[in-house]
């Protein structure tokens, strides 16, 4: 298969230059996309401490944060970053074998690879902190990291297919997304919420895989709402929508 | 071996829809220099990108035997906040080719000096001209697109490009679109003329020349 083959080449010299230039453009840009998410959960730990909040019974207060600020972050930055891959990397349809989702391809491991860095020093220090390191499920964990990356790049490859046709969806990106993190109950448990409440965050795909990741990693963890299923339905969908839109987009990209 | 099969191609502007290519049939045979003449505007770079896959047509194939170049110019394909270096070594990784090997060619060819090593966005646009040059240079192609080679550097320059081509004619094809029949007389064996949608090829340049004139 030839044609695989170049699409390998082509996403692994693509990332090797996303490195590049996020190194480049500042010196400290990929640090600074390590230490984003460890300030926010720096900071809401701090909260914790400061109002005397306990996380659910058997974890600690930075190891349930992580668990669901990581995944979120995970979703919101690949999306970000998905949503703008084609605009910044125009240039380089220029060679016939770079395709607009070859772009979107490094953008997402890049982003995973920065997140999953982010998610072993965090727990690496809390199981120092602790003398110990329990995972119950690893494969669990991965899924749901999986999915929040997946929903990320489909989300954002139908902000970026719309992008395209109007630029207000990158002003109206951000305010989508700030609500969205207050209802991906990042900070509770979806099981600890009232019933009227949940019934409606359940709707929420990010909900299900930081449930995933929760699940998997603290033994006895109450998951019984999570249906890995429902992101993969949504993940199905927003890839579908925004291949499409892909494809009649590409056509306008020509023009410029 | 490259065949254009009833290709059309079309634009949409604020006036409707400016066919660029309009059923355009062609055949390029492999280690054939040919040349593409046509008035600003005709659509030689469209055509150049159809051929190269940049873009697809609207209607028709293109059938591409052999390995095809992108449409070597001086606008598009590199990185400006990356150095000359940087970027050869993403064109020569997507393509598949040994990555020192053609950062080292293209640094000859291209006479950069320091500046191969600074940002893209700090050459003037026969530098980056010149590196694009050298970058396609490094790679073996059975055909090269050139898009209007009249204006990269001086007379040395050309002259090199011209000896770089003359070196590779019996195992590579040059297929050059340009407004100036001279730079055609220079590469090309076969000549086609665009002209409102049309391409019209001739095996003689003075045919072309002749028909280029008239219109």
């Amino acid at each position: 298969m030839p044609g695989a083959m170049t699409q390998l080449q082509v996403v692994y010299a693509l990332l090797l230059r996303e490195t590049k230039t996020r190194f480049g453009a500042h010196k400290l840009g990929y640090l600074w996309s390590v230490v984003q998410p460890l300030l926010w959960i720096g900071m809401f730990a701090g909260f914790y401490y400061a109002f005397g909040r306990m996380a659910p019974p058997g974890m600690s207060v930075v190891a349930f944060l992580a668990t669901g600020i990581i995944p979120y972050s995970l979703f919101r930055e690949t999306a970000g970053r998905s949503l703008s891959a084609i605009e910044a990397n125009k240039g380089l349809l220029f060679y016939p074998q770079v395709r607009p989702l070859d772009l979107v391809a490094a953008r997402v491991i890049l982003e995973g690879v920065t997140q999953l860095l982010v998610l072993a020093v965090i727990m690496g220090s809390v199981a120092l902190y602790e003398g110990s390191l329990r995972i119950e499920s690893a494969i669990e964990v991965i899924v749901g990291l999986g999915l929040a990356s997946a929903l990320g790049a489909s989300f954002g490859l139908v902000c970026c297919g719309l992008s395209v046709y109007s630029r207000s969806v990158e002003q109206l990106y951000p305010a989508l997304l700030r609500p969205l993190f207050w209802l991906s109950a990042v900070f509770h448990p979806v099981e600890s919420l009232p019933k009227v409440f949940r019934d409606i965050l359940v709707l929420n795909p990010i909900i299900h895989c930081i449930e995933l990741v929760r699940d998997g990693w603290f033994p006895g963890y109450d998951a019984r709402h999570v249906d890995a299923w429902y992101p993969v339905q949504w993940i199905l969908g927003l890839s579908f929508l925004g291949l499409s839109l892909e494809r009649t987009a590409r056509r306008r990209l020509e023009l410029s | 071996m490259i065949e254009l099969h009833n290709v059309t191609k079309a634009y949409a502007t604020h006036t409707g829809s400016n066919v660029v290519l309009d059923s355009v049939s062609v055949s390029f045979a492999p280690r054939t220099n040919v040349g593409v003449l046509g008035k600003n505007g005709a659509g030689k770079s469209t055509l150049l990108r159809v051929i190269a896959g940049t873009e697809q047509p609207d209607v028709g194939t293109v059938t591409r035997r052999g390995t095809v170049s992108w449409p070597i110019g001086f606008s598009g394909g590199f990185n400006g906040s990356l150095s000359g270096e940087e970027n050869c070594r993403f064109v020569a990784r997507i393509y598949g080719q040994e990555v020192d090997e053609v950062v080292g060619f293209t640094m000859d060819f291209a006479e950069l000096g320091e500046y191969f090593y600074m940002p893209v966005k700090t050459y003037s646009s026969g530098m980056r001209a010149r590196l694009a040059f050298g970058l396609s240079m490094a790679i073996e192609f059975d055909a090269y697109l050139v898009d209007e080679v009249t204006a990269v550097g001086d007379a040395r320059f050309q002259q090199k490009c011209r000896q770089a081509f003359q070196e590779r004619s019996g195992r590579s094809a040059v297929i050059i679109v340009s407004h100036q029949l001279t730079t055609i007389r220079d590469y090309c064996e076969h000549c086609a003329v665009l002209n409102r949608g049309q391409l019209h090829y001739f095996s003689s340049i003075d045919e072309a020349r002749r028909m280029y004139e008239a219109a």
